[in-house]
């Protein structure tokens, strides 16, 4: 993947103003870039991520403009700022325009040394072009937007009397404004969740990157397709196999990170093209320079099928069948929002059979996990025979099929996640964590891992407290403790009605839970300007649970029974103690 | 070779004897261990971990279901056997290596009695939990810095992925995890087959031939032998071995192809050296010009007789993404400028702030008087009042108790002197003591009364859902790591690349 920008593919486009713009790439469309120009597709498709592009000016007789690759070391040569070399010493240390006041170095004979900014004057009119004259310059458009530049610090009274450093500055400042150049950069999860932060950022529950490798880590999420599903001791339950359980409110983007992570986000197709042959430009039959090797034909042509628009699929091939390698996302609504999803060529609405999430992605709602009997789509429609089916209109017999295959997905997926042993849940949500943990966390397998992300600390601590040591301490007590003492009768005489206010979760099922964070913070480096960026953006800081299954010791009420009566008896004269003995494990 | 299954990629449902189970006592007390039920060792039960939370046999956890919570058992610590040397740390790894033959036939394992307190839980093994157990060579990449690295190097299962400083491998481990996707000599399951049947079945067209995928691989560079030669066998044992390359080399000089000369073809590479700088040359995609080496290396360099042979290690055909892993500025500045040099873009320098927050129940009140946790001052100011009345009180009390003893010693004097006779004296006595109890009843509470008080309600009382929940950053703070630069190689595109792009694509608008 992200060989080359292949057709149909989203891409973003950053613009000197720094700005992501997500287009699609169709063939023979014209991309409109605002302000910085207008170009078309084809000129991009094909050719290799991450260059910048400089629109060129216009030829005569063509609508849109042709595209030049900047070479890295025009790039960083503004950077920079004065050039690639590094300038002598005394024009390079200086410092930098924020410093604040500073004062001249001057040599022994009188000469100025270095140059500071005691002299600035903070003056508008000292730009003598006026607004009209850069705007006429902009419609004129000539060499990329560089002569712009170049006459507005023509025109600057004062450029002499700026510091290198405060010139480098103001040329960047003005080429972000006015160079007409893009970066094609590959959409992925990171650089989506960079776009969507930027001006909608409660659709994902502002979910950063950081957070995202974070989510990917601690689920222990990873390609799980060779995984085994093994039966537990149970006969009945499942383990293993490389299937994680996806609690997701923020559209689909911690899907895409974990199917990222096991191999499912992109469509094969693409993926098996850059590793085997990557000479599609030769393969193409109005070609005849070079001889294309023998696979390469084969495998071209699949992959131009697979993006024309979807074709109904004639030999039905069952939505989320797969065994191995897969996410079972629970949504509240009907149907699951996996918007971000579209971006990497997956439509939930009308998904294509070729995606590899069209097999490895479940998804059931609340209502089918918790209340099958209740969801009309796990009620078996009725059977017919081979005659009944023939003497029906095709319509009606489409339906009935249609009917059927809903049927089966939706029991399939249900009794399969019903028996559990995933190998870690993951749950980003603005529902009750509580309410989702109970529920699910049971499905986990032994030693599977439990992830839980929202942006606000406040739920994740208090889901924490449900966990504490002395909560779980508490909840032992009132299990296994009818013959104990003291203590754990007051706790008997609330009641059930008191059981789930106090007891949300069974605290014995989870090891070691606890909560962290991180924020990646952003540096300039730059010769002799190296600092943290002085601004960045706030907002929520984003916080993760995390914590790992456990099989509390079976028969508990035995086991303490013989073995209790001393710890019990410790427990009355010491009960500091004895909580660090129970419980060797620390909240 | 019987097929590898690692227990980092498919522990199974039971913890395996020969694989890595990690111990697990206390949130980041984690004790690696390669089950080893039959292992030699001085102890009657076999092999045994040794915890301040009970002693644990290898002969309880093999066969356990991953995430149980095992009993410690009941070891005898003291009076191992003399004649041999005794073993000290039951996690060294490198002394359990040898035991598999002649020694284990010959003694029996005592079945391990159950202990009357003292547990763990049995877990398998993650990179997170391996880098928090690991035995530590060097400094250790940890889960903050290295799951960012990882997300930000979009290392995808199938990917190559060059690491040069394995150190003690934690970062080895969790990009296997990343690349990972299947392996030759790894066991192919029958469900995954099913997939790939029914997938063939269902489509309904020709079978495709099956596709020649590319697998994963780390390709993790080490130049301290020792460090090297333990990481590889580390790798071995965790079952690991047909996904990472481990070398001993020292990349500066020699670059990061293989041993045989071929490419790694790496999509992305981590560098975690003193000095990455020094590498860059080795990592482009036509040899570099020697100008640009001595002016990145400071120092005329022998780049002379590689470049006729060069071979590049990157992918050809994808732009490499790299990350460095230096502590101190002045690397980042010079890493950031070879960078530049060698034509790497979208440079960023970013610096990872992790925190791991605690959060506990604060307990304020009166009634916190002697107890474990809470803070004993007043909760609030109806409180504060409440406690100064009563001190008040008592103390009133106390006093007019003194100035009646003091009246009292006085009236008896004077009584002596006066020479009065015992009967009256009684007579005072008495009462005496019946104003001292009636005092006594309205009292406030002593100290005494209060702890005592206060100890009885504790045992009634349900801490656990009471005081204020407040959460703060765990005492041990991480305040710096290092710095992480990032940047992308494009691919090569020459001047031909774009004349067959142009003719496959047009250009669009004539």
């Amino acid at each position: 993947m992200h060989s080359h920008i292949r057709p149909h593919t989203h891409v973003a486009l950053r613009l000197p103003s720094g700005i992501l713009k997500i287009v699609e790439l169709k063939p023979n469309t014209n991309i409109f870039l605002g302000k910085f120009g207008t170009f078309n597709s084809n000129l991009l498709l094909g050719r290799p991520y991450y260059n910048t592009y400089e629109l060129l000016d216009k030829d005569d007789g063509k609508k849109t403009a042709e595209l030049r690759v900047v070479p890295a070391a025009e790039l960083h040569a503004e950077a920079v700022g004065d050039g690639h070399a590094p300038p002598p010493a005394a024009e390079e240390a200086d410092e930098s325009a924020e410093g604040g006041a500073g004062f001249d170095i001057v040599g022994a004979d009188g000469e100025v040394i270095m140059r500071n900014n005691r002299l600035t004057v903070d003056d508008a009119t000292r730009q003598t072009l006026t607004m009209e004259e850069i705007e006429e310059l902009k419609k004129a458009g000539t060499g990329s937007g560089k002569e712009i530049i170049a006459k507005i610090m023509a025109s600057h009274q004062a450029i002499s009397e700026k510091t290198a450093f405060s010139l480098a500055k103001y040329t960047l400042r003005k080429s972000r404004k006015f160079l007409r150049r893009f970066t094609a950069l590959p959409l992925d999860v990171g650089k989506l969740a960079e776009h969507i932060l930027e001006k909608e950022a409660y659709r994902i529950m502002e979910l950063r990157e950081e957070s995202l490798g974070l989510i990917s880590s601690w689920s222990n999420v990873h390609y799980g397709a060779t995984s085994r599903v093994l039966t537990a001791e149970d006969g009945v339950s499942q383990i293993g196999g490389g299937r994680w359980l996806v609690v997701d409110d923020t559209g689909g983007l911690v899907v895409a990170a974990l199917a990222e992570k096991m191999g499912l986000l992109y469509p094969t197709e693409e993926s098996d093209d850059t590793s085997d042959e990557d000479e599609e430009p030769t393969a193409s039959p109005s070609n005849d320079q070079q001889t294309p090797t023998d696979t390469a034909m084969p495998d071209a042509d699949p992959t131009d099928a697979s993006n024309r628009p979807r074709k109904p699929p004639r030999p039905h091939i069952p939505q989320m069948s797969a065994y191995t390698n897969t996410l079972t996302i629970l949504h509240p609504n009907n149907q699951p929002n996996l918007a971000c999803l579209k971006y990497f060529g997956y439509d939930v609405g009308q998904p294509s059979t070729a995606h590899p999430l069209y097999k490895h992605l479940k998804s059931l709602s609340w209502l089918s996990l918790i209340a099958p009997e209740d969801d009309p789509s796990y009620i078996e429609p009725e059977l017919l025979s081979a005659t009944e089916l023939e003497n029906m209109k095709s319509s009606k017999r489409g339906n009935y099929y249609k009917k059927r295959r809903r049927w089966e997905k939706t029991k399939r997926v249900v009794d399969e996640t019903k028996r559990g042993g995933f190998d870690g849940l993951v749950v980003a949500t603005s529902m009750d964590v509580k309410g989702v943990l109970k529920e699910l966390v049971p499905l986990v397998r032994g030693g599977g891992k439990v992830v839980v992300y929202h942006q606000n600390v406040e739920p994740l601590v208090k889901l924490v407290d449900c966990y504490s040591k002395e909560r779980r301490a508490a909840f032992i007590a009132r299990e296994f403790g009818e013959s104990g003492q003291n203590g754990k009768r007051a706790l008997e005489e609330n009641g059930d009605a008191d059981e789930d206010e106090d007891f949300p979760v069974n605290p014995t099922l989870l090891l070691a839970p606890s909560l962290q964070t991180a924020r990646a913070r952003q540096w300039q480096v730059l010769p002799e300007r190296t600092h943290p960026m002085m601004t960045s953006k706030g907002g929520a800081e984003g916080y993760l649970f995390t914590a790992t299954r456990v099989i509390p010791v079976e028969g508990r009420v035995e086991a303490r029974g013989h073995g209790t009566r001393k710890k019990r008896k410790t427990a009355v004269e010491t009960p500091a103690e004895t909580s660090a003995a129970e419980t060797p494990v620390e909240a | 070779m019987a097929p590898v299954i690692s227990p980092f990629l498919d522990p199974g449902t039971h913890a395996a004897a020969h694989s890595l189970g990690i111990v697990q006592l206390r949130r980041d007390h984690l004790i690696p261990a390669v089950l080893a039920p039959n292992g030699d060792s001085d102890y009657a039960e076999g092999k045994v971990e040794n915890t301040r939370f009970g002693s644990f046999p290898h002969s309880t956890l093999v066969d356990q279901p991953w995430g149980t919570q095992v009993l410690a058992s009941v070891v005898d610590t003291g009076s191992r056997g003399k004649s041999k040397k005794r073993k000290r740390d039951g996690k060294d790894e490198g002394a359990e290596t040898p035991t598999t033959d002649a020694t284990e036939t010959k003694r029996d394992i005592v079945k391990a009695a159950t202990a009357s307190s003292g547990f763990a839980h049995l877990i398998p093994p993650t990179p997170e939990t391996w880098t928090l157990s690991l035995p530590h060579r060097t400094q250790v990449v940890y889960t903050p810095d290295y799951s960012y690295i990882l997300q930000r190097l979009r290392v995808r299962p199938g990917d190559h992925l060059i690491e040069a400083g394995a150190g003690s491998g934690s970062f080895t481990h969790a990009a296997v995890r990343c690349v990972y996707n299947g392996a030759p000599g790894m066991e192919v399951t029958s469900y995954a087959a099913a997939d790939v049947v029914e997938e063939v079945n269902a489509v309904g067209y020709a079978p495709k031939k099956p596709k020649r995928t590319r697998h994963g691989g780390v390709y993790s560079f080490e130049y301290h032998e020792p460090r090297a030669r333990q990481l590889a066998h580390e790798i071995t044992e965790h079952g690991l071995d047909p996904v990472v390359t481990v070398t001993h080399r020292d990349v500066y000089g020699n670059g990061f192809n293989l041993d045989d000369g071929t490419s790694p073809e790496a999509d992305a590479v981590f560098l975690d050296l003193p000095a990455p700088w020094q590498a860059l040359k080795h990592l482009t995609r036509t040899p570099p010009p020697t100008a640009t080496v001595q002016a990145v290396s400071g120092s005329p360099a022998d780049v002379s007789s590689d470049s006729r042979t060069f071979v590049s290690p990157l992918n050809p055909k994808k732009a490499v993404r790299i990350c460095t892993f230096s502590p101190c500025i002045e690397q980042v500045t010079k890493t950031v400028a070879a960078l530049r040099t060698f034509g790497w873009l979208e440079i960023d320098m970013v610096e990872i702030q992790a925190k791991r927050l605690e959060v506990r129940r604060e307990r304020v009140g009166l009634a916190e008087e002697g107890l474990r946790g809470g803070n004993a001052s007043a909760a609030s100011v109806a409180e504060a009042v409440q406690r100064l009345r009563d001190v008040e009180g008592r103390a009133a009390v106390f006093h007019s108790l003194q100035k009646e003893k003091q009246e009292e010693v006085v009236r008896r004097a004077e009584a002596r002197k006066r020479g009065k006779n015992a009967s009256v004296e009684g007579e005072n006595g008495e009462t005496v003591v019946k104003k001292e109890k009636v005092s006594k009843e309205g009292l406030p509470p002593s100290k005494h009364d209060r702890l005592d008080k206060a100890k009885k309600d504790a045992e009634t009382r349900a801490l656990y859902k009471e005081g204020r929940l407040v959460h703060r950053t765990e005492p041990e703070l991480k305040t710096h790591t290092s710095y992480l630069v990032f940047a992308v190689l494009p691919r090569q595109w020459t001047a031909e690349d774009e004349e067959k792009a142009r003719k496959k694509y047009g250009s669009g608008g004539r």
